[in-house]
């Protein structure tokens, strides 16, 4: 192990010749029972060296909305290149998603914040250095293409008469979609790996891919809830799960890769309880389960083996809640680890 | 408005040697900012009963404890003032979203509360674990190097209270050679001290310390980190998984939504 303290050979002349900082004068000082006396100061009396961000649920929950909201945002552009009519109802619900989803973002993030126009002081300034920023400007540009979008289905669906934003050449859009939707999937996973938070950094490598697959992986799942709710089974529904088994095999493995690659700074978010919960539910519940449960239809698409309603909507739910536990053992997770000096003593970059 | 070019870098020298573990710093920050008390709880840990810097602790004076039993004489008690690290480059400062926080004429790091709002990502971005949200203002807070009063010319609250002048403000450059020229006249007397801030492993990534310190054993027995890192550091690493990510589920998305007159 390499302690900080192990190689703690006491140097100056006030140390005298004790050696009151390697392990073995901490474990001779136990044996004496002189109650601390001559203890190794690994650490100043275990307080954290780190701060930990106040974030909560709002952000958790931001986390996970604002990632599944991505997911769909997306699964409406593949679905519109396609020409089968039974995926135009994922199109439509899809898109509405999007702007409910980013509706809802915004709301959370302003909860955290405060005050709503503690949103606008972010808006103030551009400032590609900083995660956040670049996050803000992938909200508001995700939010008002998904606003753009919605607004054009209702169109088509005969919601509303006209389309005021008829005017914008889809060729504007297309571009500022892409950009927003893949930065909306994967900001929140940069900004917190661009911390000084050790299990985070750590992770840098892999949380933002983690959260990207498993916003595609939510948004498959809820596209698949609402499709199950919203008419009878389709053909639509094996592709959103062809996606969603795709995500999320590919996100189980990178979070055991990161788990290996982490070590032991990685035991905020892998070890002890929220470890355990972590991988019951994300990669048990939310991974496995929905694979056991999809696998007849994945493998043989035949006549009895439709997909069933009931089935999907378990799966769908399985998914969902896998990729909720994620969002909230990741950002709990960072608070422990900045707790936890000896993260940060043992584990510098 | 005239900006003076001739301005140097202002900043604290914190001498652990001299410390004495009064805390008039402490008190005097307190006061000069009307800092809200902490309450009265007692930690058991020596005389440190506010543990850390907070958001409404801008100084902390830390009470280390080395007792030996077997040979006293080489017991000690170390005292240091802790405070922000102005750092040169501050993670705090490149995480702000909305520019609250700046880089003043004495280029010192300076969080503008009517700004601020409150989101708090300067406070994980902090490789000191320094700034810090104060729950009732909403508001992140920390040590200003007195920036009201260096603005008047007066030196900051806690070194104009220091008895022994074991916190020194000046022009860094100046306070370095003082620094420099105390290391030596230590070592010469036997005690082996080093610069924490100026030139060390510490400062690889976040530069020299505007606010640095004399310390007479290892950083993390102060709660100084001994390699600080800079989190923006991490950032093209991160983006590259998450965009390749998208790309590639992009693909996937394509390929499985592709028309079908393609597919056959
Ligand atoms: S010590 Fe922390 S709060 Fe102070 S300037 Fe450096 S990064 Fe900012
Ligand atoms: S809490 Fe305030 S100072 Fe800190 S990053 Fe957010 S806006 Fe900037």
């Amino acid at each position: 192990m390499e302690t900080t303290a192990g190689s703690g050979q006491p140097h100056g002349v006030a140390f005298g010749a004790s050696g009151n900082f390697s392990p073995d004068a901490v474990a001779a000082s136990l044996a004496r029972g002189d109650g601390g006396f001559g203890r190794a100061q690994e650490t100043y009396y275990d307080h954290p060296i780190l701060r930990k961000a106040h974030w909560r649920w709002e952000i958790v929950g931001y986390f996970f909305v604002g990632g599944a909201s991505a997911g769909s945002a997306a699964l409406a552009s593949f679905a519109s290149q396609s020409d089968d009519p039974g995926d135009r109802r994922l199109v439509r619900n899809a898109r509405y998603t999007a702007l409910i989803g980013s509706a809802l973002s915004g709301a959370l993030l302003v909860k955290d914040l405060g005050r709503p126009e503690r949103f606008l002081n972010m808006l103030r300034i551009v400032k590609l250095k900083s995660p956040m920023s670049v996050g803000v400007y992938a909200l508001s540009s995700f939010s008002t293409v998904a606003g753009i979008e919605a607004v054009r289905q209702a169109r088509a669906d005969g919601v509303v008469p006209v389309d005021p934003f008829g005017w914008i050449p889809p060729a504007l859009i297309a571009p500022v979609k892409a950009i927003s939707t893949a930065l909306m999937a994967s900001y929140t996973g940069v900004l917190i790996s661009a911390t000084a938070i050790p299990v985070w950094y750590r992770g840098r490598r892999h949380i933002p891919a983690i959260f990207v697959l498993s916003g595609v992986a939510a948004g498959a799942a809820l596209q698949n809830v609402l499709l199950a709710l919203t008419g009878p089974p389709t053909a639509t529904s094996r592709k959103l799960e062809i996606v969603e088994t795709v995500a999320a095999l590919a996100e189980a493995a990178l979070l055991l890769h990161y788990e290996r690659a982490a070590g032991e700074a990685g035991n905020a978010l892998f070890a002890g309880p929220r470890g355990s919960k972590l991988k019951t539910w994300t990669l048990g519940v939310g991974t496995a389960l929905p694979l056991l449960l999809s696998l007849p239809s994945l493998v043989r698409p035949g006549a009895h083996n439709k997909p069933h309603r009931v089935r999907t909507l378990l799966t769908a739910a399985c998914a969902l809640a896998g990729g909720y536990v994620l969002r909230e053992a990741m950002v709990y997770a960072g608070r422990d680890s900045a707790d936890d000096p000896r993260a940060y003593l043992r584990h510098p970059e | 408005m005239d900006i003076d070019l001739t301005q140097p870098k202002m900043g604290f020298f914190t001498d652990v040697t001299l410390c004495i573990g009064c805390k008039a710093c402490e008190v005097a920050c307190k006061q000069w900012n009307q800092l809200p008390s902490d309450g009265y709880a007692l930690s058991g840990n020596s005389y440190d009963n506010t543990n850390r810097l907070s958001s409404t602790t801008w100084r902390h004076v830390a009470f280390v404890e080395q007792m030996d039993r077997e040979t006293p004489a080489a017991s000690r008690w170390m005292m240091m003032s802790d405070v922000c690290k102005h750092c040169t480059n501050a993670g705090c400062f490149e995480a702000c979203p909305t520019g609250a926080i700046v880089r003043n004429e004495f280029d010192d790091v300076y969080v503008q509360p009517d700004i601020c709002n409150g989101c708090g990502y300067c406070v994980p971005s902090c490789p000191f674990g320094v700034v810090a949200v104060q729950p009732k203002a909403g508001v992140a807070q920390k040590c200003t190097l007195c920036y009201d009063r260096q603005k008047d010319g007066l030196e900051p609250a806690c070194a104009k209270s220091c008895p022994t002048d074991s916190i020194t403000f000046g022009p860094v450059d100046e306070l370095r050679a003082k620094a420099q020229a105390r290391v030596e006249a230590l070592r010469e007397r036997g005690t082996e001290v080093r610069l924490y801030g100026v030139d060390g492993e510490e400062t690889k990534d976040v530069g020299p310390l505007n606010a640095f310190f004399l310390i007479p054993d290892r950083p993390e027995v102060f709660n100084l980190p001994p390699k600080p890192v800079l989190p923006s550091r991490f950032q093209p690493a991160a983006y590259t998984a998450g965009l390749a990510a998208a790309l590639a589920m992009a693909l996937v998305g394509a390929a499985v939504f592709r028309p079908s007159r393609e597919r056959a």
